[in-house]
């Protein structure tokens, strides 16, 4: 792992440029420009709101707050990742042209997702001021909690932007998994709501114990337990050594294939 | 300082071409059980060595497919070759048939932004040289156009004028005279000789033989792949002529 910190330090500035570049040409000529990334998880938090408090009611305590702090973890990873998926083949003129490390796309993916995360977070915020909801102080564990995220999003997004070119189905593969993951994840219901021997499988997914873990920092005010932290680090390890493995096997050749 | 800008060692490389090519996850796995496909070996480059000195105009010559556009970018660290070894002495821009790999999708100087940082240059440096590049590339009027509206001549100018401007010490020119006009023809001529002059190496690799024979120092002749000669520009232009009439 040492050398993908490296090349990140010597390649600041590249990842920055990339990151950047990519969100502004997210929300090219769009007249709400980067203000969609306020609007977008607000109409999705709204859409599921009303549903999970209308037709499917779920007796949890603070709601809003628990659904919305679900899903704007839930869309770190969702946009880290599939950010990643064409990161390499978007760049393909751009890398059959100047050297740059193959790691750095996928990382920058994994940084565009972070900056959007900020407006995420700044809608959290505005969300408890109007519900007058104050979190308990434990919340300032919550960076740790998404620092941990991010890890398992490079885990994930490298081996992602490699594989998506040399193999074109693995983006619709990709979108199925994270697709399902947004049901598998206790974001609109209680992990132990579910039967105990499905709680047994799901343990392991590293989505649910983070959700999980920010849930119990901003609304109980409890530190996450011994457990979770140990299967979110364990999992997000495997992953993300698999992920790096698969990656070096790739990144050489992969300009012959764009 | 050594002799030598680039020294290129028994340089080989070759492609694998699939004829059915596995494309998905699905097809890979289902390829564990069935016989190979078939493929065929291309060799691009066969133990290709030569030195460019500091100072020198090097050409390459050679017809299509024959590897100049590979070499070019095993120089500049974009392929890794299959056996041998390149040692640079500086930095280095490859300028290669379209673009310097401008996004279609940003302006023009937000890829001049972009390309200079993937150079190895700071934010503040770019900034002082940002109106000069687009005021060399005669791009005044466009500054803020997408890249995707600009023509094939309007493009390369853009990648002439950004990487002259960032100054590197080894420059790889890939027919860079095809598109442009006859202005900005001896605009790129006088620059590359100012080059020349301040003892950088550049790499011309071109298809128009009067501007090889004009304007480089030692010409190198790649014949499928290999080493065809290395000599002065009479020769080997003489050599790829001689070998043209050979293959009709």
């Amino acid at each position: 792992m040492t050398t993908i910190r490296e090349e990140m330090w010597k390649f600041k500035g590249i990842l920055f440029n990339f990151a950047i570049s990519d969100l502004k040409i997210r929300y090219r000529n769009s007249v709400l420009g980067v203000l969609w990334s306020l609007i977008e998880p607000l109409l999705m938090l709204g859409v599921l709101f009303v549903v999970f408090s209308t037709m499917f009611k779920f007796d949890i305590e603070n709601f809003p707050i628990y659904l919305l702090l679900g899903i704007i973890c839930y869309n770190f990873f969702k946009n880290g990742t599939t950010f990643a998926l064409n990161s390499l083949t978007n760049r393909s003129a751009l890398m059959s042209q100047i050297y740059f490390p193959r790691s750095i796309p996928g990382i920058s993916s994994g940084v565009t997702a972070a900056i959007m995360l900020i407006f995420e977070l700044v809608v959290l915020g505005i969300f408890m001021v109007v519900l007058d909801f104050v979190p308990t102080v434990t919340i300032l564990v919550l960076p740790l909690i998404l620092g941990l995220e991010f890890l398992l999003i490079l885990g994930i997004a490298l081996p992602l932007s490699v594989l998506n070119v040399k193999y074109k189905d693995t983006e619709f593969i990709w979108l199925v998994i994270v697709q399902a993951a947004f049901f598998l994840t206790p974001i609109f219901y209680q992990f132990d709501m579910l039967p105990a021997n499905i709680q047994a499988i799901f343990q392991f997914s590293p989505l649910v114990q983070i959700v999980t873990m920010a849930h119990h920092v901003v609304l109980y005010g409890t530190l996450p337990s011994i457990n979770s932290v140990l299967y979110a680090v364990g999992s997000i390890s495997v992953i993300t050594g698999i992920g790096y493995l698969i990656f070096r096997k790739y990144q050489a050749k992969i300009v012959e294939e764009v | 300082m050594d002799e030598y800008a680039i020294t290129a060692k028994n340089i080989s490389k070759k492609f694998t071409i699939h004829h059915e090519k596995t494309d998905s996850i699905f097809e890979a796995a289902a390829g564990l059980f069935q016989k190979k496909k078939k493929t065929e070996i291309l060799q691009a480059l066969d133990d290709v060595s030569f030195n460019v000195k500091h100072g020198e105009i090097f050409g390459i010559i050679g017809r299509n497919g024959g590897g100049k556009t590979t070499l070019l970018r095993i120089i500049s660290r974009i392929y890794a070759p299959d056996s041998g070894s390149v040692d640079v002495k500086g930095s280095i821009i490859p300028v290669l048939a379209l673009g310097l790999g401008f996004h279609p999708e940003l302006t023009a100087i937000t890829n001049i932004y972009q390309s200079s940082v993937l150079l190895g240059f700071k934010k503040a440096e770019i900034s002082k040289r940002v109106d000069e590049i687009i005021k060399f590339a005669e791009l005044e009027k466009f500054a803020d156009t997408k890249v995707k509206n600009f023509s094939a001549g309007m493009q390369m100018r853009l990648a002439f004028a950004t990487s002259v401007l960032v100054d590197p010490d080894i420059l790889l020119l890939d027919e860079v005279f095809a598109v442009g006009d006859v202005n900005f023809q001896k605009k790129c001529f006088d620059t590359i000789m100012d080059f020349k002059k301040r003892g950088k190496a550049i790499i011309f690799v071109s298809h128009d033989m009067t501007s090889v024979r004009n304007f480089c120092d030692t010409v190198m002749f790649l014949k499928e792949g290999k080493v065809g000669l290395i000599g002065s520009p009479q020769k080997s232009v003489d050599a790829y002529l001689d070998y043209l009439e050979t293959q009709k």
